[in-house]
């Protein structure tokens, strides 16, 4: 992976950029020694690895803009970071770059049951807020699996999903208000405890906007009442095509689950292995189908839900009776991961979107990439959205096995596309599909949103090298092509 | 000058050269139904849209439907209730909260995005920027791009979607939009609770949404209007909560909320009707009024309410269990200064003049004034998609 060219001699200048720094945040809130950086050279796309310029971490939001002004006036590039749990590589430092650390904004401000809300610095953890308001019945819907670590800025800045965002939306959907920092020092709220934005919806914009528009320093976030009840459905298929139509069956019922998951075969073991969740080990698919609400409300529609999966050719169901048998059923989807782990040294985790119809082309399309690739492939989806999420096993140890792991990965993700889906549906871009974004996207479909950046941080100083395969220089952007004042058809009749 | 009328997005790139060549300002137009909305943009010719129209896609079991931006609201709900789906958003008819000569426009699904309306679900289920997955558009610089895609799940560059809902048309002219649709309900009932002033209808509905019975919209009547409605609870205003879903859970749900609250139920066609007048702002529209929208968060909505004097002739209704507040009186001014005013005080939320028939948007900006600051980033967003102000210039504010 190329990274823009370090500029040597903003390193140079090293010394005299941390003593500047240090006269804007209390001396100890920056980090400057090898040894103490290390644990910030690197996000959860740890196969790649940069110690940055020195690390701030700054403890007031006054205190942010400081720094960012101060970058901005002396032209030196800033990576941000929440919990550095990103999977595409978005908080990866850059060695003439000030790694900006929101570590120390883990309060939460106000709970407001009234408004529904929770108003939050943004290093809180994910599930600090659910777990701040669950004493009385409610709690925050979008549940990404690092939930645990990840910190609801860093879920604001890649718009993050988790299992039940069929039915309750991603972090945009979840999200009242922002405040954030501009590159230029500037602080600026979008949106608050009110539910339109008026004007130009520019928390929309900030939303997944993986830390190249501004730093977040606050987030306003909807809280829900908690569902009266949950039931899950256990569901064993002998093929993936008639587990993929049955999804379609259940939503064309009109039935939106909360949560509709899906496992193939090499998953389906290596998580019944890990976790003895009691799964049917020789079926070749797998459905997790969560019903929440009030409970006369599940009741009914598992039983409908069962009826569509049995007439849909499921081979065994079974109907969660009780909360610790839900828990089970999810257990072994949730251990996935580290499950497939076990079984192989090395795995790459995907994460495009495609079409739900599509779902059985691209099972065989893996099936063959797999062959060709001489590599397994272990999938588990977000079925209800067709979000995809293969596990590409591979050794490290064996040389060159680690580049066909990628280029198996890349060739999924241009299927994606080809297939009328998407490149990632809820990792990111960072800089690991970075370079796949031409495949996506027309030179103008980027330039469009670059030019958008532009209007963020004119100097590209905020998180460069990510996202955009290319980087324009904001004049060049802007440049409006008119053929002098003529007119493109001037034998055409105009206005 | 001659208006253009475009039937595909290569006419709308021709336009948008040629007005950029000649240094003219369109205005994009659908069926005009929201032409009230917003400040006059005093364009040198009308770019109308409403024959780029028809359903390009719509699967149900896939919860997609792209579309033309041109397609009449009439032709999109009707081709949803074949399929028994819904825009959870809800879009009003501008056309009807417009009123006058303009009440037969049922308006276009390009128009509902552009001005980002959404209806009383907006509450539980999100507004029309929530629903919109993806689009093509033409820019101001006469550029074709597109952003987002046609499926649910997205995160692959910026989300161009949300800036494009809301905004009017200023930043490119949009087709092939992709709506995220979902199955309707099988039913809905209605509560209606009577309370004794706003505040105490704020507050029984922030504890009815204490709970687990999933309400799904909230609304607060006068008891003036309520007894139009025919809803007269002989409270001084009435709190209405909408239930939706199966039949048994409907019930279930609004037997125990009852139990709660105390009050009386409706059942469809009437609940139906009735939220429908309510979405459309029917109550304030019929009246020869200007109309003002205020967002803003619940719990403040009461202060809002309370600024009003009676000497302002003032009629009002709320929804979004108060964080849209409707006012409509026959001159406005003072009242936009006043709403204005508190929202400041507040500092949260917009009043926005959403209907003119007193010529009030001369003497005030029909959109909140942006503080500095965010003007000056909202000049340099528009003039990233849009340098030149050739597209709806100044229909928000004035110089973008």
């Amino acid at each position: 992976m190329l990274m823009p060219e370090p500029d040597q001699q903003v390193i140079d200048r090293r010394d005299d950029i941390c003593r500047a720094l240090r006269k804007l945040v209390p001396a100890a809130c920056v980090v400057d020694s090898t040894e103490s950086m290390r644990a910030f050279d690197a996000d959860g796309l740890s196969a790649y690895r940069q110690l940055p310029l020195a690390v701030v971490l700054p403890e007031t939001v006054d205190q942010i803009a400081a720094v960012m002004k101060w970058c901005h006036q002396n032209e030196i590039k800033l990576v941000p970071r929440g919990a550095g749990t990103s999977l595409s590589g978005g908080a990866l430092p850059l060695a003439d770059a000030v790694l900006l650390g929101l570590g120390k904004f883990n309060r939460i401000h106000e709970i407001d049951y009234d408004n529904r809300c929770v108003v939050a610095q943004p290093g809180v953890t994910n599930l600090a807020i659910t777990h701040a308001v669950q004493a009385d019945g409610f709690y925050y819907a979008p549940d990404p699996s690092s939930q645990i670590a990840c910190s609801v800025g860093g879920n604001v800045a890649e718009n993050s999903g988790g299992v039940h965002c069929l039915k309750y939306g991603l972090t945009t959907n979840n999200l009242l208000g922002v405040e954030i920092v501009t590159m230029e020092g500037e602080i600026l709220r979008f949106g608050g405890k009110h539910l339109d934005a008026g004007d130009y919806d520019l928390m929309g914009i900030m939303t997944g906007s993986e830390g190249l528009l501004g730093v977040v320093s606050e987030v306003t976030l909807r809280i829900l009442q908690k569902p009266a009840t949950a039931r899950a459905l256990l569901v064993g298929f002998d093929d993936t095509d008639s587990a993929g139509t049955a999804v379609g069956d259940v939503i064309a019922a009109g039935i939106i689950p909360a949560g509709m998951e899906m496992m193939d075969g090499l998953a389906i073991n290596a998580a019944e292995d890990f976790a003895n969740a009691g799964y049917p080990r020789e079926a070749a698919a797998l459905l997790i189908i969560e019903l929440d609400g009030p409970e006369v409300e599940v009741d009914a529609l598992i039983e409908r839900v069962e009826a569509i999966l049995r007439t849909a050719g499921a081979s065994s169901v079974r109907v969660s009776q009780s909360e610790e048998e839900r828990n089970l059923f999810w257990a072994g989807r949730k251990s996935a991961f580290p499950a497939v782990g076990r079984i192989s040294p090395d795995y790459l985790c995907m994460d495009g979107t495609i079409p739900r119809r599509r779902l059985p082309d691209m099972m065989r399309r893996m099936a063959s990439l797999s062959q060709q690739y001489g590599l397994r492939v272990a999938n588990v989806f977000h079925a209800g959205d067709g979000n995809l999420h293969p596990l590409i096993l591979f050794d490290a140890n064996i040389p060159g096995e680690l580049e066909r792991a990628e280029d198996f990965g890349a060739d999924i993700l241009k299927s994606c596309v080809e297939m009328g889906g998407v490149l990632t549906g809820e990792h990111g871009v960072g800089v690991e599909k970075r370079d796949l974004m031409t495949i996506q996207f027309t030179e103008d479909d980027l330039k469009q949103q670059q030019r958008l950046k532009c209007a963020f941080d004119p100097g590209h100083l905020l998180n460069p090298g990510k996202v955009f395969p290319h980087l324009h220089r904001c004049a060049e952007l802007g440049r409006l092509h008119v053929h002098k004042g003529k007119m493109p058809h001037p034998d055409l009749p105009r206005f | 000058m001659t208006d253009v009328i475009a039937t595909s997005l290569a006419d709308v790139k021709d336009a948008v050269e040629s007005a950029i060549a000649a240094g003219h300002r369109l205005e994009v137009r659908g069926t005009g139904s929201k032409s009230n909305l917003g400040r006059e943009c005093n364009a040198d010719a009308a770019l109308d849209v409403s024959k780029m129209a028809g359903i390009v896609d719509y699967q149900p079991e896939e919860l997609v439907m792209t579309l033309r931006a041109g397609t009449p609201m009439d032709e999109v709900e009707a081709a949803l209730a074949d399929a028994r789906q819904m825009l959870a958003f809800e879009p009003p008819r501008m056309g009807r909260i417009s009123g006058g000569p303009r009440s037969e426009l049922q308006g276009t699904i390009g128009g509902i995005v552009a001005a980002n309306l959404s209806g009383p679900r907006r509450l539980t289920a999100g507004a029309t920027r929530d629903y919109l997955l993806g689009f093509e558009a033409i820019s101001g610089r006469g550029e074709l791009f597109k952003s987002g895609g046609r499926v649910m799940k997205n995160v692959t560059g910026y989300d161009l979607s949300k800036l494009m809902c809301g905004s009017f048309g200023t930043l490119a002219v949009m087709d092939e939009i992709t709506l995220k649709t979902l199955p309707a309900p099988e039913t809905s009932q209605s509560l209606l609770v009577a309370c004794a002033d706003f505040a105490a209808a704020t507050k029984t509905i922030a504890q009815i949404f204490a709970t687990p019975h999933e309400p799904g919209a909230a609304a607060i009547l006068p008891q003036s209007i309520a007894a139009e409605e025919a809803v007269d609870t002989g409270g001084a205003f009435t709190a209405i909560i909408r239930l939706e879903g199966i039949e048994a859970s409907v019930y279930d749900r609004i037997a125990n909320l009852q139990a709660m609250t105390g009050g009386e139920t409706i059942a469809k066609p009437a609940s139906e009707t009735l939220w429908q007048r309510i979405r459309d702002v029917q109550p304030l529209a019929e009246k020869p009024h200007d109309l003002w929208k205020v967002s803003c968060a619940p719990s403040d909505a009461p202060r809002l309410v309370e600024s009003l004097d009676s000497a302002m002739g003032v009629r009002f209704m709320a929804d979004w269990a108060g964080g849209l507040l409707w006012f409509g009186a026959s001159r406005s001014r003072d009242l936009g200064n006043r709403l204005r005013a508190v929202v400041a005080e507040l500092d949260s939320g917009f009043a926005m003049l959403v209907r003119d028939v007193a010529v009030t948007r001369d003497e005030i900006a029909p959109f909140q004034p942006l503080p500095a600051p965010l003007f000056e980033l909202h000049k340099r967003v528009k003039a990233s998609f849009d340098p030149r102000g050739v597209l709806n210039y100044g229909r928000m504010h004035s110089g973008i």
